[in-house]
């Protein structure tokens, strides 16, 4: 049996430093977000969505690498001037927030995400499950996580749904050991999210793939 | 495959599963008795090119994950990820409470709904594409 694959929290947040970096390369919007003592912080990103199951703009979803512009300016514009609102005029929009955190009793990340209409309404787990894409569904209910709960964000005290952690090593680790094996540095970040994010309607661009290679030239 | 309409998403125990695990979800993916489709083929009679309908591919074992005994697969660049996922499964017998990752750069999952045409494009080398795939158990 592998020796599981732990991370501490300093790499983490060097995992996410470098993550962002090329998120911001790409206009991929993710941001590091500090906490109040600034002692630990998440990665955090928001996207929206026509719940009608057409997206009008897929912050970073893009599985063609494409950079989009992000979703925010296209909402600072008035609603008769957007084009985009007057054919989602019967459907609503609904805001995705997806925040990284470090979980120090399980030694990995975590993702938290929330979903909620722009007047602040909430949705449901229900509501989120039903706007997975039918293939992700199936991975949902096969893959190597047995739950998804609610419960409160350890930095921002407010309910969200979380992605359960306790398996993370298992499915982390054959891989990890895998590219350790040719001495590749791998972003654990990428990696995991790679995995994990399609599950909640998150996809990274094929672009961070590479970005891995491209770090092990410039190494720090 | 019936879809599952609770409130709270507790997923159900990988037994409750089983039966539904082999379903055809992908649109675009035809349900190949292994290895006859067409889609995927084995051997390296067709050689790789930009204008070739098919690519080569090359599928690596990660961990303890069975080994395939075909590795090199000449495959349409328009399948996707979760097209050639179900052919592994289906290819290797899995069970349906097992789960199986497919990898580029032996550390990124792309998205199921990724074009192998595309990954090739994108991190093919000597006229083919590495990918590494792993078993993952679902735990209840």
């Amino acid at each position: 049996m592998e020796e599981d694959e732990f991370i501490g929290e300093k790499t983490f947040q060097r995992y996410c430093a470098e993550f962002i970096k090329h998120s911001q390369q790409i206009g991929d919007s993710w941001e590091w977000r500090p906490s109040k003592d600034c002692s630990d912080g998440y990665m955090c990103k928001i996207h929206f969505q026509i719940k009608n199951g057409s997206v009008m703009s897929h912050l970073g979803a893009s599985t063609h690498g494409q950079t989009c512009l992000p979703m925010e300016e296209a909402f600072e514009l008035p609603l008769d001037d957007c084009e985009v609102i007057e054919t989602a005029a019967a459907s609503e929009v609904i805001k995705y927030e997806y925040h990284v955190l470090y979980s120090c009793s399980y030694q990995v990340p975590v993702l938290y995400f929330r979903a909620s209409f722009l007047d602040g309404r909430p949705l449901t787990l229900k509501d989120i499950w039903e706007g997975v894409h039918e293939c992700y569904k199936t991975r949902l209910l096969q893959g190597p996580w047995d739950t998804i709960t609610q419960q409160e964000h350890p930095i921002l005290g407010q309910p969200f749904f979380v992605l359960h952690p306790c398996k993370t090593n298992e499915f982390m680790t054959p891989v990890l050991k895998n590219s350790q094996k040719i001495n590749k540095n791998v972003n654990y970040i990428t990696s995991w999210l790679s995995i994990v994010g399609p599950v909640v309607g998150l996809n990274l661009p094929l672009s961070y793939a590479k970005a891995t290679s491209q770090d092990e030239r410039n190494v720090n | 495959m019936a879809e599952e309409s609770q409130s709270v998403l507790q997923l159900p125990p990988s037994s409750a599963a089983g039966g539904e695990g082999l379903t055809d979800v992908s649109p675009e993916t035809t349900t190949p008795e292994p290895p006859s489709s067409a889609a995927v083929s084995p051997g390296t009679e067709e050689p790789a090119g930009d204008t070739k309908k098919k690519i080569d591919i090359l599928l690596k074992a990660v961990g303890d994950t069975p080994i395939m005994k075909t590795k090199k697969w000449a495959v349409e660049r328009t399948r996707t990820i979760q097209g050639l996922i179900d052919f592994i499964k289906k290819f290797l017998k899995l069970v349906a409470s097992e789960q199986l990752f497919i990898y580029v750069n032996q550390s990124f999952a792309p998205s199921p709904d990724q074009e192998v045409g595309t990954l090739y494009e994108c991190f093919g080398s000597d006229g083919k594409l590495v990918l590494h795939y792993c078993k993952s158990q679902a735990w209840g």
